[in-house]
């Protein structure tokens, strides 16, 4: 073992460790934003498309990256108080009018 | 005619270029035998123990032979073996860690097990980018998991190249 061995060994250490963080960090930003209705998928569509998207009693925006409920006519307005949804896996679900908002 | 070719500035001596068909053969057998016997730990990966030939090659100082075994190799090896794709993915590696190899064996201070495991990991990166080119960016999440194998692959070759450097094989002639 000599001593450029172990530089080479480090820098490709470096690089694993490097390259699983960058992959991490790109992997978080979703793509694709699903909207289903009873189960199915109304709407699916990039997430870098601004959108306002109206079901029967649900309004989704969708705007700069961001994805929210701006109204919902259901009684306990979580979906609505659950703010905004940007990262992969997200979601939002609006149980009373079975609809769901995630980011794939 | 043939006694000639030694004399000749870009020509090889008859000697040279039989050694490298013998190197290019048995490069061929080996990756045909790891393709037969060594269960990949992921589909399509393998140690490549025929790029252990061409590190021993550059170790020894002959750059050219190396580049001349290898291309050899991987074009026969495609045309055998292989697909179109094949060949363009093992290309891009080929050249790219035979080139790596090459300008880290300038430097002083490194063994062969070193150069070996640089060389790996060059090659399944570029390979990686040849087939984000080819198939699609998504292909780009085996990033990690390709350089971690890259360096075990490339020190199992090293140390094999190592060994064949002892190997004094102009004594057989």
């Amino acid at each position: 073992m000599k001593k450029g061995d172990i530089v080479i060994i480090v820098s490709v250490a470096l690089a694993f460790v490097a390259s699983i963080v960058l992959l991490v960090s790109f992997s978080k930003q979703g793509n694709r934003v699903v909207i289903k209705q009873d189960n199915k998928i109304i709407y699916d569509d990039g997430i870098v498309i601004n959108n306002t998207v109206k079901t029967e009693h649900n309004t989704i925006t969708i705007k700069n990256g961001k994805v929210y409920m701006s109204h919902s006519d259901c009684k306990n307005q979580i979906c609505v108080g659950s703010g905004k949804i940007e990262k992969k896996g997200e979601s939002i679900v609006c149980l009373p009018n079975k609809v769901t908002v995630e980011i794939k | 005619m043939f006694a000639k070719q030694g004399n000749g500035r870009n020509k090889i001596s008859i000697k040279q270029l039989t050694q490298y068909a013998l190197f290019v053969a048995v490069c061929l057998i080996a990756g045909y035998l790891e393709n037969l016997f060594i269960v990949p730990v992921i589909p399509g990966v393998k140690i490549g123990v025929s790029n252990a030939i061409a590190l021993m090659l550059i170790y020894r100082g002959d750059k050219k032979g190396a580049w001349a075994v290898n291309i050899t190799r991987i074009c026969l090896s495609s045309l055998l073996f292989g697909s179109p794709m094949s060949f363009l993915f093992s290309l891009s590696g080929g050249v790219a860690s035979t080139a790596a190899a090459c300008l880290i064996s300038k430097t002083k201070n490194v063994s062969c097990v070193g150069i070996s495991i640089a060389s790996g990991t060059v090659h399944n990166i570029f390979q990686l980018i040849a087939a984000a080119f080819f198939i699609g960016v998504g292909i780009i999440y085996y990033l990690p998991i390709l350089i971690l194998l890259g360096a075990v692959c490339g020190a199992i070759c090293g140390f094999l190249a190592g060994c064949f450097t002892k190997f004094k094989i102009d004594k057989i002639y």
